[in-house]
């Protein structure tokens, strides 16, 4: 089993790129908000789209033109495993869930995660995926 | 901590320069994970420095020659310095055919009009036509116009015109196509269009005529080229002071060939595909019958391509450093290859100060041609007229012929019978292992060396099988002899020749006759006890094969073992063998290092090679102890003719 990252503390930038009215720095994001920020970016990055990282992000972008079905479905849900097992080593996913919600004509979303070497709840972020940004 | 390494060209490495600054700087710490957003910022801020590297370093490395990789930039700077590279040249072949126009009374002139003559479908399944920029007028006897030795060159004649107007400053005249070869470009400036007059323009590179040598004015119809973008060429007329300036409604006519260079050489099967004319009653009219087949005298040759950017970058500058003028031997060496016979593929030029005995006042020229390998007669002469525009007082130059020095190989070379499927094999595979050290540019040279240990590589690395090789080595240089005339001869080796015997008989040649010894001769020297000099004598063999000599003559020359060189006095040599259908003798020593040059003139070439296979018993497994083990001598072994 690989050795598991004991994390203490993550701070990222927000890209609303506001101030804070009291400090007047830069929005920040922490911990766990950092986290889900980046787990977004990955699965909303298609491939080719970072300088010189060919493979970073996912396909999903292709697969929503697919027909709203269970079988685009678990095709997303395996591009999302899949992309964040490889870049975002700071979580541990228990459980992917995608349902396509035929009325809206989209599919919705459900992420569930451990966040590795910090003692807090699993969290959960959901988001609706629309073949357009 | 301060950002390092800001210059470098790789992105991985600057947005690592920018998270180590972080790491340091700031209380922000995603920048490490790929999906944060900072990230996506720091990617955005190394790219931009990577674009930025990767101009400042293109522009660096584009202002300089010695640096520079776009052609474009190379030529621009090559520009600066006066030098503009060589450009393509086309294929030429003279051809010859009648036209028999079949018309009564016979037309007094048939002119092959300027165009396409000839052309050719079967070659390496490319089609090529031959042409001529010119038409070619031949008068008809007994009604028919012999064309004989027309020079057609490979390519299409293309014309084109441009109006020149003094509205238009920013005028240029381009010649929009790559693959011209400039020899053929022919200017003409009308004065207008409508005009019949038409002056034609000449070719300059100084501000001096190349032709009368006197000072440019500004009335001299001359313009200049020089290369631009995409390997095409731009003509510069003169402003009115140095050379004739263009005037307003003036219009300038260029007629050249785009060639496909090398690729059609080596062509001489063509067919007719110009047009022929003949003037009746002031109307030209078109012979339509009567082509005879056109016939080759050779096959084309002399196409080349455009000069290389490895070529300009290594020689602009050395043009330049000749400042036009001839003076040490590195300049022949650079001016003739670029600016008078770009046929050369070697040279090698020396003072002849440098001889024993000295020359002073002489410069010695040794050319080796592309194609044959001698410079024919008439070439020498242009090029020792070519180089009077280089010429400084006090030196003359003297082009000699090519003095070819032979290495003859022979090698035993052991194997490993379980590693080869057979000897054949591997001996062809070695052949033409050395064929191609034989043709590579290391040996064909001047200043040439040939490697012992690099030629022992080359064979024991051309099979896995081979185990060893025992190489011996010996020159040989052919004496052109003088039939029937008393004559001395002079030959050198410049390398050192090997005392194998003080007993003589080192020194081997072919049979020859000389006046009032009727049976065949050979040459053999006998040492002095000094082991630096030697006399030389002839015998001849009782029969053919024989290896006892029978004295004829002795002392009819001397040798030098120590310099090479051999003397023979005033001998009448009635024949020799025949090569080339030169009358020659083959002489051969065995040098005293395995490592051969080519001193000054002498051009190496290795000739022959001998490969024998040699079972290795020991390697093999078929004799592991050795006691059957098949010894080479690594000497040459001793006979005495060859």
């Amino acid at each position: 089993m690989p050795a598991q990252r004991v994390s203490k503390k993550f701070k990222d930038l927000s890209m609303s790129f506001k101030f804070n009215p009291l400090s007047g720095d830069l929005i920040a994001l922490n911990n766990e908000n950092a986290i889900a920020r980046a787990v977004r970016n990955i699965v909303s990055t298609t491939p080719g789209e970072k300088f010189f990282d060919p493979d970073f992000g996912s396909s999903i972008g292709e697969i929503l033109f697919e027909n709203v079905d269970e079988i685009t479905a678990i095709s997303i849900q395996d591009e999302i495993r899949n992309c964040l097992n490889n870049y975002e080593p700071r979580v541990e996913i228990i459980e992917v869930n995608v349902k396509p919600n035929y009325d809206e004509n989209q599919f919705d979303v459900m992420i569930s995660y451990r966040i590795v070497g910090v003692d807090i709840p699993a969290s959960q972020l959901e988001f609706a995926l629309l073949p357009s940004r | 901590m301060s950002l390092l390494n800001f210059t470098s060209l790789d992105f991985d490495q600057i947005k690592e320069t920018l998270k180590q600054y972080l790491q340091s700087n700031s209380n922000f710490t995603d920048y490490d994970f790929e999906g944060s957003n900072l990230s996506t910022i720091l990617d955005v801020l190394a790219y931009n420095t990577y674009i930025t590297s990767y101009n400042a370093n293109m522009i660096s490395n584009e202002v300089f020659i010695d640096s520079a990789t776009l052609r474009e930039n190379v030529v621009a700077l090559a520009r600066n310095i006066g030098y503009v590279p060589r450009s393509k040249k086309a294929a030429t072949v003279s051809i010859n055919f009648n036209v028999e126009p079949g018309i009564t009374p016979p037309p007094t002139t048939v002119t092959l009009k300027k165009g396409p003559v000839a052309s050719t479908n079967q070659f390496g399944g490319q089609s090529f036509t031959f042409g001529v920029t010119k038409d070619v007028t031949k008068p008809v006897i007994d009604g028919v116009a012999s064309f004989l030795d027309v020079n057609v060159k490979e390519g299409t004649v293309i014309d084109q015109k441009f109006p020149y107007s003094t509205n238009n400053i920013n005028q240029r005249f381009i010649l929009s196509n790559s693959g011209i070869d400039l020899d053929t470009l022919e200017v003409y400036v009308r004065p207008s269009a409508t005009s019949s007059l038409l002056s034609s323009y000449t070719r300059q590179d100084s501000l001096f005529d190349a032709v009368t040598g006197s000072a440019i004015t500004g009335d001299s119809l001359i313009y200049y080229i020089q290369e631009i973008e995409d390997e095409q060429y731009e003509i510069i007329f003169g402003d009115g002071i140095f050379g004739k300036a263009l005037s307003d409604g003036n219009v300038v006519e260029v007629s050249y060939i785009k060639s496909n260079g090398s690729e059609a050489n080596g062509v001489s099967n063509l067919s007719f595909s110009g047009k022929c004319t003949y003037t009746r009653n002031a109307v030209e009219n078109t012979v339509t019958s009567g082509i005879s087949l056109v016939t080759a005298n050779t096959p084309s040759s002399g196409g080349d391509e455009i000069e290389s950017v490895d070529s300009v970058k290594k020689y602009a500058p050395q043009i330049y450093g000749t400042q036009n003028r001839a003076l040490t031997s590195n300049d022949y060496e650079i001016l003739i290859p670029n600016k008078i016979y770009p046929e050369t593929e070697s040279i090698s030029v020396y003072g002849g100060e440098e001889l024993v005995p000295p020359q002073y006042g002489k410069v010695f020229i040794s050319i080796k041609p592309r194609t044959g390998d001698f410079v024919p007669n008439a070439i020498k002469e242009n090029i020792k007229r070519d180089l009077r525009k280089y010429s400084v007082a006090g030196i003359v130059p003297e082009i000699l012929d090519l003095k070819y020095l032979y290495l003859e190989t022979e090698s035993k070379v052991y194997y490993n019978t379980s590693l080869a499927p057979n000897a054949l094999m591997v001996s062809s595979t070695i052949l033409n292992n050395i064929n191609k050290l034989a043709a590579s540019a290391e040996l064909n040279k001047y200043g040439a060396r040939f490697k012992y240990s690099k030629f022992l590589k080359v064979i024991d690395q051309s099979h896995e099988s081979v185990t060893s090789n025992v190489t011996t080595v010996e020159m040989r240089r052919d004496l052109r002899l003088a039939i029937d005339q008393f004559a001395e001869y002079a030959i050198d080796f410049g390398n050192q020749f090997h005392i194998s015997s003080m007993d003589g008989f080192n020194i081997r040649s072919s049979a020859f006759k000389v006046l009032d010894i009727g049976r065949e001769v050979y040459l053999y020297d006998i040492p002095n006890t000094d082991k630096k000099t030697g006399s030389l004598g002839l015998f001849s063999l009782d029969a053919p094969g024989s290896t006892t000599p029978i004295i004829e003559r002795q002392n009819v020359g001397v040798v030098n073992y120590n310099t090479g060189r051999m003397t023979l006095n005033p001998i009448n040599i009635v024949s020799g063998k025949t090569k080339d259908a030169q009358q020659i003798m083959e002489i051969s020593v065995v040098p005293e290092s395995n490592d051969v040059i080519g001193l000054q003139d002498l051009y190496l070439q290795l000739d022959t090679s001998n490969v024998e296979m040699v079972v290795d018993e020991i390697a093999s497994g078929a004799d592991p102890s050795g006691s059957t083990y098949t010894v080479t001598s690594s000497y040459t072994d001793r006979k005495i003719v060859r």
